[in-house]
């Protein structure tokens, strides 16, 4: 079968630095594709970067902040990007070292791709 | 004038982000517009969150409506940014005496004085001192300026030191900064909603339930302990930290700031609060 994500999810794990991405359900955390290294476990990365996501685009939307269209979680040894569109979250985890610059225009970019 | 008020509203609408707002605002109040007066203030606000006149703008037209105790919070923000300000420490005189307060008003008028006030201000005193309605009445007057005299019942709010703890950094960039503590209440810093109220408390409750989750993230993914979380939104670019004490910094910008620079400020904010929540400044 082919993948409607295929494409996009190669072209953010070859950018330096990521480790996986992935398209994950928002409501229940659930992997709808995904471009992993070995080693990582895109089920667990979804259920928490999804829970994460939509936790921060109802906290924006209660501040008042209007609707989230990137986040990025910074920890000292990696990152968790995430962009959302409709029900559907695209998910990056890079390497600290990454160039997140070049990782949020493509994910923005992508997540506007979503259907 | 008018032709002032039409060239300054024009301005304003080609470029929101201009500084007219402060004449215009100022011309509006005393033409008594105050409604309109007080929109124009609540938007210049907006964007020059940390500029004094424009708090002084707002003080000033409270005190036109009535509200004196706002009038006296925002001159105080006014000495949080400018502590030289003599037009806040008469305006505060002004809404002290109003109150009942003669001693503190007093206060307020010598402060004045030392930075340089005018001879008003020493007649003001004098007949101050002097004590009684009619010495009262002839008091108002010099240290009122232009602004009408209203009464008010005397309120108790104090105004905190720590709104202004992040200010220099901030700069007259639309940028906001809040410290919270481990339970999503606000330490320190000021965040103006739309109408130009304090609305910290709202934001940093909701946005500070993030960060349970982004600790749980960053635990089960194995990445170490989190920095920082940067959230952009349709308006705004908010970037947030760990502080002391399981607490959070938040500092938020409008959309067209640079990313990166949010996040320095961000850092700065981060040692500038270390500091403070350690004594210190």
């Amino acid at each position: 079968m082919i993948s409607p994500f295929g494409a996009l999810l190669g072209t953010l794990t070859r950018l330096r630095g990521v480790r996986a991405s992935l398209v994950v359900d928002e409501n229940d955390g659930i992997v709808v594709e995904s471009n992993l290294q070995i080693g990582q476990d895109g089920d667990r990365v979804a259920a928490l970067a999804a829970s994460l996501y939509r936790k921060a685009r109802l906290s924006a939307r209660a501040a008042r902040l209007g609707t989230a269209t990137f986040m990025q979680l910074e920890a000292e040894r990696g990152r968790i990007c995430a962009a959302g569109h409709n029900d559907l979250v695209l998910v990056v985890v890079a390497d600290p070292a990454a160039n997140i610059g070049m990782i949020r225009v493509e994910m923005i970019k992508a997540a506007g791709a979503l259907p | 004038m008018a032709d002032d008020v039409r060239r300054w509203s024009d301005e304003l609408a080609r470029d929101p982000a201009s500084l007219v707002f402060l004449p215009l605002g100022e011309t509006l109040r005393r033409q008594g517009q105050l409604d309109l007066a007080l929109k124009i203030a609540m938007r210049g606000l907006e964007r020059h969150s940390h500029n004094a006149d424009a708090h002084d703008l707002l003080a000033r037209i409270s005190v036109d409506r009535g509200e004196l105790q706002r009038a006296f919070d925002e001159w105080d923000m006014v000495l949080r940014l400018t502590p030289s300000h003599v037009g806040a420490l008469k305006g505060m005189a002004f809404v002290r005496y109003q109150q009942g307060n003669t001693a503190e008003a007093e206060q307020y008028l010598q402060r004045a004085a030392e930075q340089g006030g005018d001879a008003a201000i020493d007649a003001a005193r004098a007949k101050m001192r002097g004590a009684g309605q009619g010495a009262r009445d002839a008091g108002r007057g010099a240290i009122s300026d232009e602004l009408p005299a209203r009464s008010a019942p005397l309120a108790t709010h104090h105004a905190s030191d720590s709104r202004a703890l992040f200010a220099d950094i901030l700069g007259e960039h639309e940028q906001t900064a809040l410290l919270l503590d481990d339970q999503g209440l606000v330490l320190a810093g000021v965040y103006l909603g739309e109408d130009g109220s304090d609305v910290g408390a709202e934001v940093g409750a909701e946005l500070s339930g993030m960060t349970d989750s982004a600790r749980r993230a960053a635990r089960h993914l194995d990445i170490g302990d989190w920095r920082a979380i940067v959230l952009e939104t349709e308006v705004a670019v908010v970037t947030m930290g760990p502080s002391a004490g399981d607490g959070l910094l938040l500092v938020a910008a409008s959309k067209a700031t640079p990313l990166g620079l949010v996040r320095r400020v961000l850092d700065r904010c981060l040692e500038r609060a270390r500091r403070w929540l350690e004594g210190g400044r």
